[in-house]
């Protein structure tokens, strides 16, 4: 892989872990009502 | 549109401006392309630092005025401080892989605060889990929230006080030792990211409000069932 690649990919993984606590939080929200 | 979802349309413009600016700013001559990583890296470490300052604000101020909404706003920060504390040492060990040949080194004072604060943190979340009362739970973790930002001082000096691995600061007081691209560069992402901090500190405050409501709301087993009235039972 190259150089450029891991960085990407090292960029999606940070990105992705934020996007999917952000949806947590979205769904529980609306879970508990509002 | 809410504020919340207003927060975060404004989150998603910047980080894609930061990410622009990332991708698109000169790299290290030495570092090569995972000179990059800074631009995640210090940004997220700079949005832990902001968010446990928040939960220390908060944890004091709850203390003073036993106000709800300052434990829900010092627990909501300290759980997005502890994710980004988790986000920039992962890029942190990637950058270090590559560059220093070693992802981890307990023996570098830098990064072996920045665990010891992480974990701090996760107990700090741990122990609000534990704790059943709200009050008592308030309580423990604001006091906890007090003593724990003590930590952070010690982090960022501790590349000045013990001179190991991690190297000293790019930005001093006498000027940057990086070049303005890519100062200019982080900077940016350091401001998406406060947004991106901003959206997600009101999204996980409404839903803090909503869970204590609905706690309230819960009937423990046995609330809807009346004592027997002993004086209306017949001996048989």
């Amino acid at each position: 892989m190259s150089d450029l690649a891991v960085v990407i990919v090292t960029f999606a993984v940070c990105y992705a872990v934020v996007l999917g606590y952000a949806l947590w939080l979205h769904f529980r929200r609306r879970r508990l009502g509002g | 549109m809410t504020r919340v979802q207003g927060l975060f349309a404004a989150a998603a413009a910047a980080v894609g401006v930061g990410l622009w600016f990332a991708f698109t700013s000169v790299a290290d001559g030495l570092q090569g392309e995972y000179s990059r990583i800074i631009n995640v890296h210090v940004p997220s470490f700079w949005v832990a630092f902001l968010a446990f300052g928040v939960t220390a604000f908060g944890s004091v101020a709850w203390l003073r005025t036993k106000n709800a909404k300052w434990d829900r706003r010092a627990a909501a920060s300290a759980e997005i401080g502890t994710l980004f504390s988790g986000i920039g040492l992962f890029t942190g060990m990637v950058w270090g892989e590559a560059v220093w040949g070693r992802a981890w080194d307990w023996g570098d004072t830098r990064l072996a605060t920045t665990a010891v604060m992480f974990f701090v943190y996760l107990g700090y979340l741990a122990l609000r889990k534990a704790t059943v009362d709200p009050i008592t739970r308030a309580r423990r973790s604001s006091i906890l929230g007090v003593i724990a930002v003590v930590q952070i001082p010690l982090v960022y000096f501790s590349v000045n006080l013990f001179r190991t691995l991690h190297q000293t600061q790019s930005i001093r007081p006498d000027g940057s030792t990086m070049p303005d691209e890519m100062l200019m560069a982080m900077g940016i992402n350091v401001v998406a990211f406060t947004v991106l901090y901003l959206a997600l500190l009101a999204a996980r405050i409404e839903v803090a409000a909503a869970e204590e409501a609905t706690a309230a709301d819960t009937r423990l087993a046995g609330d809807g069932v009346s004592p027997p009235r002993l004086s209306e039972v017949e001996d048989v």
